[in-house]
C-alpha cells in the first residue's frame, strides 16, 4: 500500500457500498416486516386463491403487514398466519374479518382485514379472526341464485294466474311503467299480506259452508227450497265475487312488485341489500299462491255443483262479452 | 548447520576444498528435445566458475534447476551441502535466502520503486533479524555498494538498462548470500557498461566472500572473471578449464567458441 | 481436419482442466500464512477504486438509456407508473451485476492479464520466487481475492447509479418525485432479488480475478504471449460470466421453487 490517502479512499468506497447495501436490505426488510415490531393475526380460509407468503395485508386499504405462512390446518382449511405492524394493532377489532381479494389488474394476492360496525374490543397477539372465504362468496350467490330462480318460476306461476283473473290489461300495463309504485312497495307488501289472509279466512269460511251444503242436511240445503233463503245465497254469491276482484287488486300490486324486481338499480338493489325483505317476499307469494290455489278449487267446486252452475254460465258469459 | 558454515567464512579468506555446489547426472527434456544430457559440475568455495554455451544451450535451464525454478528429469543436485531435489518447500525457501540470483533482464519489479524492490527478499525474513529490523540502513547500504544511492525513491522505469541492472544486482545482494548466480549479467548492455558491471561482481566477490556462477557468452567477460570456464555444449560439460587453457585448445567446438 | 477438430477438443478439455487446478490452488492457498494484506489492499484500490469511475458512468447510463428506451411501450399501456419497478427489478436483477462484470472483465481481466504476463516475461515471477516470497500468494492469491471482493461492491454502486440515472429520466419525463421512485423501486425488490444477484457477483469477481491471473500467470515468452494474455483473459472471464449468471439463474430459480 503507498500511501495513507489511498488507503483511505478504499475504505470510503467500502464503507459507501456497505451501506447502500444495509439500507437497501433494511428498506425491503421493512416491507418484510422484518426490523419493526409486530404482533401476529391468523385467519382460516378454506380457499385462498393463490395466496403467498410475503403477501401484503391491508386494513382499511393500507399495507399493514405481511402473510407470514400458510398452511393446511386439516382437509378442508387453510390457516393464514400474517405479522402486522404493531402500531395498528389497536385499531383492529376482534370482529373484524379477513378476506382474500387480489391488488388491481395483475394481480398479487392480498389480505384485506374490513372492519365491522359494532363494538368490539382490539384484537389480541396471536388471535383468530374470522374470514370470509372467496369460495363462501360463491356458495352463497349459488343459494340467491337458486332463490331468484324460485321466485322467477313463482312470479311465472302467479302471472298467469294473475292474467286469468284479469279482464283488462289498462291498469297492467300503467302500473308495469310507474316506477313510483317501488317506493310504496312494503306498504303494497303489507296490504297483500292481509288481502290474503283475509281472503284466506273467507275462503275458509266459505268451504265450511259449501260443506254443510254438501250432506244437505245443513242450514244452506233448507234455505235453498226457500226462495228467500236463495235470494241470500244470491247475495253471498256476490260477496264472493267481490272478494275475488280486491284478491285481483292485490295480485296487480304484486305484479307491478314483481316487475320493478327486474328493473335495475330500482327496487331490486333494495331488496336484495335487505335479506329479510327477501324472505318475506318470498313467504307472502307462497301464501299467495296457496290462497289463489284454494280459491281456485273452491271456485272449481262451485261451478260443478247443481245449485250455482247457471249462475256460473251466466258469469262465463259476461266475461266474455267484456274480453271480446 | 549454518553455523558451521558461517565459521568457514574466515573474512577474505576461502576455502577451495569445500563444495558450494555439486551436480551430478543432470538431465532435463522438453519433449524429444534433451537440454541437459547428463551434466556435472562441483564448484568450489570462493570460486567463479563461468558456464559458456550457445544460446538454447541449456545454461538458463541448468541454473532454474539449481534454484528450484524447474524441476530436473533426474540427476542430483546439492548445494552448500544440502540437496535441492528432494527438499520440502519451506526449507528451499530458507536455501534460497542464500543464494543471490541476477536475472538476465534484471527483473526489477516494476510496480515498485527502487526501495521496495530491495526490501523484497528481506519479506518473511524472520530467520534474518540483523537485516529485516535495520532494513531501512540494510536498503541504503547495498544500494551504496552498487553506486545508486540517489535513485532509492525512483520506479525502475527512470532507469537505464545497466542502472537497472545495478540495482538487481544490489537486490540479490542483500541477504548477503553464499552463492551468486548470475545469468547473462552483461546481456543487452553496451560494453562500457559491462565493463562496469564485471568490474563490480568481482568486487563483490571479493568483499562479500561468496562463490560465484555467472552463465553468459560474452568471452571477454569470462576472460576477466572467471577462475574456470566450463562449456555446456549438447547438453553436457564439454569441456573446463582456465581461460589460457580453453583458449589454446585445438578442439574445433572449443576453438569456435574462443576466435574472435 | 479431424486431427484439428480433436486438437480442439483436447486443448479445450486441458485449459479447463489447468484452469480449475490453478483454482484449486488458489484455495489451498488462499488460507494458508502469510496474508499478503497490503498487497491485497492495493489490489482491493486498484480493481475497487480504479474501476469505480467507469462502472459508474456506465451504471448511469445503463439506467439512463433503460428507463429512456422502454417508456414509449409503457407509456402504451398506461403503465408509467411501473417503470421503476421494472427497472430496479431488472437493473439488480441482471443488468447491474452483468454489465458492471463484463466491464470489470474488459478493464481488470485484461490488466492482470498483461500485468502477470509481463511479470512472467521479464522473470519478476522468477526473482519472487527465489528471493522467497510466494509468487502465487503475492501476485495471483491476492487479485483474485481483491476481484471477489470488489466486483459485489461495484456492482452495487453501478447499481445504484442505474436507478439514479432512471429516476433522473422519471423525474424530468413525468414529475416522479425521489421519494416516490425509490419507495417503488424498493417495494418492488425483494431479498430474492438481491440476495442471489450479490452472491453471483461475488462469482464474477472471483471469474475475472482467477481467469486473469491464470492468462498471465501461464504467459508464454515474449511480447506476443503478453498480448495474447489480457485478450485471452477479456474473451474467457465475459464467456465465463454468461455461464455463471446462467447458472445462477437455473440455481436460483430451483432453489425458490422448493
Amino acid at each position: 500500500m503507498k500511501s495513507k490517502a489511498t488507503k483511505i479512499r478504499l475504505g470510503v468506497l467500502v464503507v459507501v457500498t456497505t451501506l447502500i447495501l444495509l439500507v437497501a436490505a433494511y428498506l425491503i426488510g421493512s416491507r418484510q416486516n422484518l426490523f419493526e415490531e409486530t404482533f401476529k393475526l391468523k385467519a382460516a380460509f378454506s380457499n385462498v386463491n393463490g395466496l403467498q407468503q410475503g403477501n401484503n395485508v391491508r386494513f382499511s386499504g393500507i399495507n399493514v403487514g405481511v402473510v407470514s405462512q400458510i398452511g393446511m390446518i386439516n382437509d378442508s382449511m387453510v390457516m393464514v398466519r400474517m405479522r402486522l405492524e404493531k402500531e395498528i394493532q389497536p385499531f383492529i377489532k376482534s370482529n373484524a374479518i379477513a378476506t382474500i381479494g387480489s391488488d388491481g389488474l395483475v394481480g398479487n394476492m392480498i389480505v384485506n382485514i374490513v372492519p365491522q360496525a359494532g363494538e368490539a374490543s382490539a384484537v389480541k397477539d396471536g388471535e383468530e379472526i374470522s374470514s370470509f372465504s372467496p369460495i363462501a362468496t360463491d356458495d352463497l350467490l349459488k343459494t340467491l341464485n337458486v332463490t331468484n330462480e324460485n321466485a322467477a318460476l313463482l312470479t311465472a306461476d302467479l302471472l298467469k294466474v294473475t292474467r286469468s283473473l284479469l279482464s283488462g290489461q289498462g291498469t297492467l300495463g300503467t302500473l308495469l311503467k310507474d316506477t313510483v309504485m317501488a317506493g310504496d312497495l312494503k306498504q303494497s307488501i303489507a296490504n297483500l299480506k292481509t288481502a290474503t289472509e283475509r281472503t284466506n279466512r273467507s275462503l275458509q269460511r266459505f268451504e265450511g259452508w259449501m260443506n254443510e251444503l254438501d250432506n244437505r242436511e245443513g242450514l244452506l240445503y233448507k234455505l235453498t227450497a226457500d226462495p228467500e233463503t236463495a235470494k241470500e245465497a244470491d247475495s253471498i254469491l256476490s260477496n264472493l265475487a267481490a272478494g275475488g276482484q280486491k284478491l285481483n287488486g292485490v295480485l296487480d300490486d304484486l305484479d307491478t312488485l314483481v316487475n320493478s324486481l327486474g328493473k335495475e338499480g330500482g327496487t331490486l338493489h333494495y331488496l336484495n341489500s335487505d335479506t329479510t325483505m327477501t324472505k318475506r317476499l318470498e313467504r307472502i307469494m307462497i301464501n299467495v299462491e296457496g290462497g289463489t290455489r284454494s280459491f281456485e278449487e273452491n271456485m272449481e267446486a262451485l261451478r260443478h255443483h247443481w245449485l250455482f252452475r247457471k249462475y256460473f254460465r251466466k258469469m262465463e258469459k259476461e266475461a266474455e262479452n267484456n274480453g271480446g | 548447520m549454518k553455523t558451521a558454515d558461517t565459521e568457514h567464512r574466515t573474512p577474505g579468506g576461502t576455502d577451495r576444498r569445500r563444495p558450494v555446489l555439486e551436480i551430478k547426472g543432470l538431465n532435463k527434456a522438453f519433449g524429444s528435445n534433451k537440454v541437459l544430457n547428463d551434466f556435472n559440475l562441483t564448484m568450489y568455495h570462493g570460486e567463479i566458475v563461468v558456464v559458456m554455451g550457445r544460446s538454447g544451450s541449456g545454461k538458463s535451464v541448468m541454473v532454474k534447476c539449481l534454484v528450484g525454478l524447474m524441476k530436473p528429469d533426474s540427476g542430483e543436485i546439492s548445494i552448500l551441502g544440502r540437496d535441492m531435489i528432494n527438499i520440502s518447500s519451506g526449507e528451499l525457501d530458507e536455501l534460497r535466502a542464500d543464494i543471490g540470483f541476477l536475472f538476465q533482464g534484471s527483473a526489477l519489479y516494476d510496480s515498485m520503486t527502487v526501495r521496495q524492490n530491495l526490501e523484497f527478499p528481506l519479506r518473511h525474513r524472520k530467520e534474518r533479524k540483523e537485516l529485516t529490523e535495520n532494513m531501512e540502513e540494510v536498503v541504503t547500504t547495498a544500494l551504496d555498494q552498487v553506486g545508486l544511492a540517489h535513485t532509492l525513491d525512483l520506479m525502475p522505469e527512470e532507469l537505464s538498462g545497466g542502472m537497472k541492472r545495478r540495482v538487481a544486482l544490489a537486490r540479490a545482494l542483500i541477504l548477503k548470500p553464499e552463492l551468486m548466480i548470475y545469468d547473462e549479467p552483461t546481456s543487452g548492455l553496451d560494453p562500457i557498461t559491462s565493463k562496469e558491471i564485471i568490474q563490480l561482481m568481482k568486487h563483490i566477490q571479493q568483499t562479500h566472500n561468496t562463490s560465484s556462477m555467472v552463465i553468459t557468452h560474452d568471452v571477454d567477460c569470462a576472460r576477466v572473471i572467471a577462475d574456470r570456464i566450463v562449456l555446456l555444449i549438447n547438453g553436457r560439460n564439454y569441456a573446463q578449464g582456465s581461460y589460457e587453457d580453453l583458449a589454446a585448445s585445438e578442439d574445433e567446438e572449443i576453438k569456435a567458441f574462443f576466435k574472435t | 481436419m479431424i486431427y484439428s477438430i480433436q486438437k480442439r477438443f483436447e486443448d479445450f478439455f486441458l485449459f479447463t482442466a489447468e484452469l480449475s487446478l490453478f483454482a484449486m490452488r488458489y484455495f489451498r492457498e488462499a488460507f494458508r500464512r502469510p496474508f499478503e494484506i497490503n498487497e491485497l489492499l492495493r489490489q482491493c484500490y486498484n480493481v475497487g477504486n480504479r474501476s469505480l469511475p467507469l462502472v459508474a458512468l456506465t451504471g448511469f447510463i445503463i439506467g439512463l438509456v433503460l428507463t429512456l428506451q422502454t417508456r414509449p411501450t409503457l407509456q402504451e399501456f398506461g403503465a408509467v407508473s411501473w417503470m421503476p419497478s421494472m427497472v430496479s427489478i431488472s437493473i439488480v436483477r441482471e443488468i447491474g451485476p452483468v454489465i458492471v462484470a463484463l466491464i470489470c472483465a474488459g478493464r481488470v481481466a485484461s490488466g492482470l492479464g498483461a500485468e502477470i504476463g509481463s511479470m512472467r516475461v521479464t522473470e519478476q515471477i522468477d526473482a519472487m520466487e527465489v528471493s522467497g516470497t510466494n509468487p502465487f500468494k503475492y501476485l495471483v492469491v491476492t487479485r483474485i481475492t481483491a476481484t471477489t471482493l470488489m466486483l459485489p461492491m461495484l456492482v452495487i454502486l453501478g447499481d445504484t447509479l442505474g436507478l439514479y440515472g432512471s429516476y433522473i429520466v422519471e423525474n424530468t419525463k413525468g414529475d416522479v418525485s425521489f421519494m416516490l421512485f425509490f419507495n417503488q423501486v424498493f417495494d418492488a425488490l425483494e431479498y430474492q432479488d438481491i440476495v442471489p444477484a450479490t452472491l453471483k457477483t461475488f462469482l464474477f469477481g472471483f471469474a475475472i480475478g482467477l481467469v486473469g491471473t491464470f492468462a498471465g500467470y501461464t504467459c508464454k515468452k515474449g511480447t506476443a504471449g503478453v498480448g495474447r494474455a489480457a485478450n485471452s483473459a477479456v474473451v474467457i472471464a465475459s464467456l465465463l460470466i454468461f455461464i455463471i449468471d446462467f447458472m445462477a439463474v437455473v440455481i436460483t430459480d430451483l432453489f425458490y421453487e422448493l
